[in-house]
């Protein structure tokens, strides 16, 4: 019988983790408090790519519970940020609900919208359910594109501004700024219960999470719907913000990918992973604005360094932050090796 | 023994296009007993555990488990209702504790509504000082060898706290001591009032630890009885060496001198 001590990664080891998530959890804590108080000095450009940035990192969240627990790749998760931000401003414009009101009901459709589609894509798998989703994806945008009787079609949607005007800025960076915290709340509490097992479960093998009593469609919804939700209120949100919604725009795919590039850069199926990603993601990407003569970042692009990252580094730098591997050359040649996807 | 039936099936049948990889096979499981099945590489053995536990539907044919008709039932339910099983190809998962794949067992199986996260992480500490993997619980499925991995199969179903419980070759690729202790661990499970159908290719485990022994051969019942008289029988020896060996033992048996 092998002991312990000949296999890697001892208790020892294990202990060591630990305190490397301590120091970890302060850091981010001591970030999320600099951010909390930072528009008592930032400028409004600052502020408003943060609140842009803050946007991303909720949907990265959102992505991480089916894409990154659950492992389903969902590729059509800007659907229901769309459907967020046309939920949110058709209540307001047609039903003169009050902001807040209308963000719920754009986010209820969105996970209304999350369940149905779900239930029969969600029993395919791998590059089938990814392939299905980016088709709804891109379905829901023509409807949104098309039915201009209701969604104002190619003309878009304008909404009312934010009053006071001068509190716009801080209004919008604030409830994007709760909307993140919310997420990792969520994610944190989620992932104690037995809901969180349940989608690791799935990830690592749905056929023994089933036998052992899992009710893997109903976790597997619940996951979706749940991603729903966060992309759905981040829509709701930006739509006010931005005051003016189009099809064209709030069903690019582009999202999509970056709310999975920011989850796989930082680490998925992890608790700080799409947060930390989403600014790995922006500061990424300036560079390579500003370095590539590229002018602006589109899908292929994006499409390509997802590839890139998912081949390097499948666990994103969560997997480097938090110990289980140190970052170097042959980590990430181990990485290929390996390679699961 | 306790003749009471607690799990049966009625002309269960399974065709994978054309080809009938389990055909009408009726089985009585008895409370309390272990039962072996047994048959050549095949034989159906797996197709059978799947498609009772709900991981396939039967083509036609019953599924009854103390006197509830579950055929057709999803695998949730039926692990929920107190069936557990192992796989032959085993399913850890690999990026979760040795702790945590045990947990989901006593989470989500028999007694998993009963419990919280918590007394489910205990249980699991539990099963696993049972299957003496106490010192693993924190490394990770993928560390662990294969022997550690076909117990960590056992220690998943046994957290479920099934009534019935089947294992599909856990003994494979083990070496004659790490058989033993799996006997000796099964001899255990089965005291604690648990029902066993095991499936094993080591005769020596078979005849061993088993009450009764059930065979399949191209998907149908070959013979059932006790281990003596079904390891004996020429049929089955015959379906698992083939001819050539049954008529090499009936030619050494004329060429020995009559009593
Ligand atoms: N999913 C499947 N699709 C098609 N054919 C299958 C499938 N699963 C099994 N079979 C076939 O069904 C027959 C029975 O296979 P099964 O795995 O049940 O045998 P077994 O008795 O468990 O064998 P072993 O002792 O090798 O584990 C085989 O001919 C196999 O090739
Ligand atoms: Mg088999």
């Amino acid at each position: 019988m092998k002991k312990s001590g000949e296999l890697q990664n001892s208790p020892q080891a294990a202990s060591k983790k630990v305190a490397r998530q301590k120091v970890l959890l302060g850091l981010v804590g001591a970030f999320v408090v600099l951010l909390a108080v930072l528009p008592l000095f930032a400028s409004g450009f600052w502020m408003r790519t943060l609140t842009l940035l803050f946007l991303l990192a909720a949907m990265a969240e959102g992505w991480n519970f089916i894409g990154g627990y659950t492992g389903y790749a969902a590729f059509g998760n800007v659907a229901f940020f769309g459907i967020g931000a046309y939920g949110t401003a058709l209540s307001m414009l047609r039903l003169h609900f009050p902001f807040f009101l209308a963000l719920l009901v754009g986010a209820a459709a969105a996970m209304l919208f999350a369940v149905l589609v779900g239930l029969p894509v969600l029993r395919l798998k791998g590059h089938y359910f990814a392939i299905a989703t980016v088709a709804l994806a891109t379905g829901v945008g023509e409807v949104a594109d098309f039915w201009t009787d209701f969604t104002g079609g190619a003309a878009g949607l304008t909404l009312p501004f934010f009053h006071p005007i001068q509190l716009s800025n801080y209004f919008f960076y604030y409830i994007a700024f709760v909307l993140v915290l919310f997420g990792l709340g969520l994610t944190y509490f989620i992932m104690k219960r037995k809901l969180g097992y349940s989608w690791l479960a799935i990830r690592e093998d749905e056929d023994a999470a089933k036998m052992m009593g899992i009710n893997t469609t109903w976790s597997k919804v619940v996951a979706f719907a749940l991603s729903a939700l966060m992309a759905g209120l981040a829509g709701g949100i930006y739509a006010y913000w931005n005051t003016f919604v189009l099809a064209e725009e709030v069903f690019k795919i582009e999202y999509t990918l970056q709310m999975i590039l920011a989850t796989v850069l930082g680490g998925p199926g992890t608790v700080f992973g799409p947060f930390i990603g989403a600014f790995i993601y922006y500061i990424l990407i300036t560079l390579l604005v500003f370095f590539l003569p590229v002018g602006q970042l589109h899908a292929t692009i994006l499409g390509l360094i997802i590839i890139l990252v998912m081949v390097f580094t499948p666990q994103g730098v969560m997997d480097f932050l938090s110990g289980r591997k140190r970052l170097t050359l042959s980590a990430l040649l181990e990485n290929i090796r390996t390679h699961k996807v | 023994m306790n003749q009471e039936v607690i799990f049966e099936t009625q002309g269960i049948t399974k065709y994978f296009g054309g080809l009938a990889a389990v055909d009408n096979v009726d089985m009585k499981i008895h409370k309390g007993e272990i039962l072996g099945l047994i048959g050549p590489n095949g034989a159906g053995k797996t197709t059978f555990v799947n498609t009772i536990t709900g991981m396939l539907r039967p083509t036609r044919g019953r599924v009854i488990f103390k006197g509830q008709d579950i055929t057709g039932w999803p695998a949730y339910r039926v692990g929920r209702l107190g069936i557990a099983r192992t796989f032959q190809i085993v399913k850890p998962f690999l990026g979760m504790t040795v702790r945590e794949n045990v947990a989901v067992g006593a989470m989500f199986g028999h007694k998993g509504k009963t419990r919280t996260t918590r007394q489910a992480l205990e249980k699991a500490d539990e099963v696993l000082e049972f299957v003496e993997m106490g010192h693993l619980r924190n490394h990770f499925a993928d560390q662990l060898t294969l022997a550690y991995l076909k117990r960590l199969e056992l220690a998943k179903a046994l957290a479920m706290e099934p009534e019935l419980l089947f294992l599909d070759e856990v003994m494979a690729g083990l070496n004659s001591r790490e058989i033993e202790e799996a006997m000796e661990m099964i001899r255990k499970i089965n005291a604690s009032g648990v029902t066993l159908l095991i499936i094993e290719h080591v005769m020596k485990a078979i005849a061993g630890v088993t009450h009764r022994v059930f065979v399949l051969n191209f998907g149908t019942e070959l013979a059932q009885g006790s281990p003596e008289e079904v390891l004996n029988d020429p049929r089955v020896i015959q379906a698992y060496l083939g001819e050539k060996f049954v008529e090499r033992q009936r030619r050494m048996q004329q060429a020995s001198p009559q009593q």
